[in-house]
């Protein structure tokens, strides 16, 4: 799964992302360099609880900017400068999440096509 | 959507009634006319014109002439020649300049009507997509080193625009008049387009400096550049101000807790972001005080510093950014927010 996240992970001013499932439990985690502190250690259900509803968010700290994208598996969270290129990581998080959760992932373009008449 | 075909001859008889056997065709395309190769050119600056159908033999500009000026200045646009005698060396060299095809004098109407309804329908052979990011699926293209020629119409002007792209390599675009990287900008900068997809592309030469993911960029840095400018002008205030805006949204931050009048400076904080940006109140909830506090902890453990703000879409109508304070105050914003200038500028 983690070369699915592999464009995000390559854009510049991306630290690293996590994937949570809904109900709090760290499925996937991606980051360089490593973060000092060790994600499993904390217990995420708060956090994913309050979370209840939203399709996208987008959180601003003075150092650090989260990039929160609901999917069919759970919350994927960007770790990211605050000032990456959101709207890139933005299109790039369109692109994959449909395909998270999909064991066939190189159907490309022609999903999103109407059979020719 | 009803494509339009541009017919060229100089016999207006022949026009007329060649317009007159195609209106039963109306549902599919339209018809414009042109009484030579140079009215043909102005028709082409002023029109979206999907398809041209040309006679050979014309005073002022002739058929060729008008034919090696579509190939080079419009070259997603097909065009099919009509001759009055099926002169093989002619119809070769139409061929050879890029006609798609060619039709002989004299025809039924029926059969060129069908040879333009193939031609368009070629057009989008690779499928059609009727609420799209332009962004989003250009980068799919890209992955997919795909090579073919995108049609795209921004739904909210009604302008047309064509990307040209050969194993993924975006070569070229045109928009009206305007070819090249200026084209790509102000197409890329389209939020919900309908695209339909040819599976081949005529551009051979790259037109277009740099790669999709810097052209895509720079269309968006262009776009929210025109929507600043546009509304600095509208309410006399000067670039500098951007700065002004972010300082008084941060010393009502800091001074929620204290404020005497909180409509006061609520009326401030209008003033500077402003309705225009798509702003439709602010208020304060203590409702999504419990989402702040979980998003502040979570920061702490991230060793993030303060938390400035949270943009959060619930898929709703609108969406909302929460300013943390003793209690949470809230922005809500319609579809057509300028969202990443707002976040910008609350962030600062």
């Amino acid at each position: 799964m983690k070369k699915l996240f592999d464009d995000i992970l390559n854009m510049k001013g991306v630290k690293g992302i996590m994937l949570l499932s809904f109900k709090g439990k760290l499925l996937l985690k991606e980051f360089t360099p490593l973060l000092p502190v060790l994600l499993e250690d904390r217990d995420w259900t708060p956090f994913v609880k309050a979370l209840a509803g939203v399709q996208e968010a987008d959180l601003v700290f003075e150092n650090l900017r989260l990039y929160i994208r609901n999917s069919p598996t759970g919350y994927l969270v960007v770790l990211m400068e605050v000032l990456a290129p959101i709207a890139m990581v933005r299109l790039n998080c369109d692109i994959l999440l449909p395909s998270l959760g999909q064991e066939d992932t190189s159907k490309g373009l022609k999903r999103l096509f109407k059979r020719k008449q | 959507m009803i494509k339009s075909v541009l017919l060229v001859d100089d016999e207006q008889e022949m026009l007329l009634s060649l317009k007159e056997g195609l209106e039963k065709y109306a549902d599919v395309f339209s018809v414009l006319l042109a009484k030579d190769g140079e009215d043909a050119l102005e028709k082409l600056k002023q029109n979206p014109v999907s398809l041209v159908v040309t006679d050979l033999k014309m005073p002022r500009m002739d058929g060729f002439t008008l034919l090696t000026h579509v190939m080079v200045d419009y070259p997603d646009i097909p065009v099919i020649i009509i001759t009055a005698h099926s002169i093989p060396i002619m119809v070769k060299m139409a061929k050879k300049v890029g006609a798609l095809g060619y039709i002989e004098k004299p025809f039924m109407v029926e059969d060129l009507a069908q040879r333009i309804i193939a031609a368009l329908r070629d057009q989008s052979d690779g499928g059609t997509l009727h609420s799209a990011s332009s962004g989003l699926f250009l980068q799919l293209i890209e992955m997919e080193r795909k090579t073919c020629t995108i049609r795209l119409v921004n739904k909210s002007s009604g302008r047309r625009g064509v990307l040209f792209f050969r194993d993924g390599i975006l070569l070229d675009a045109r928009i009206d008049g305007l070819r090249g990287e200026a084209a790509a900008n102000e197409i890329l900068s389209w939020d919900d387009v309908i695209l339909s997809i040819q599976n081949e592309c005529s551009q051979k030469e790259k037109k277009i400096e740099g790669d999709l993911q810097a052209i895509l960029l720079e269309a968006m840095r262009l776009k929210d550049e025109a929507a600043e400018g546009k509304d600095a002008a509208t309410t006399g205030r000067e670039d500098g101000e951007t700065q002004e805006a972010a300082t008084v949204i941060n010393q009502y931050e800091e001074k929620t807790a204290e404020i005497p009048g909180f409509n006061s400076v609520k009326k401030k904080l209008e003033g500077k972001i402003g309705d225009r940006r798509g702003v439709e109140d602010i208020y304060q909830d203590s409702s999504w005080d419990g989402l702040i506090s979980q998003v502040a902890e979570v920061g702490e453990f991230l060793d993030a510093g303060r938390l400035k703000l949270c943009y959060v879409n619930e898929g709703e109508s609108k969406d909302f950014i929460l300013l943390p304070g003793d209690r949470t105050t809230v922005i809500s914003l319609n579809p057509d927010a300028l969202k990443g200038w707002i976040i910008e500028v609350l962030s600062r």
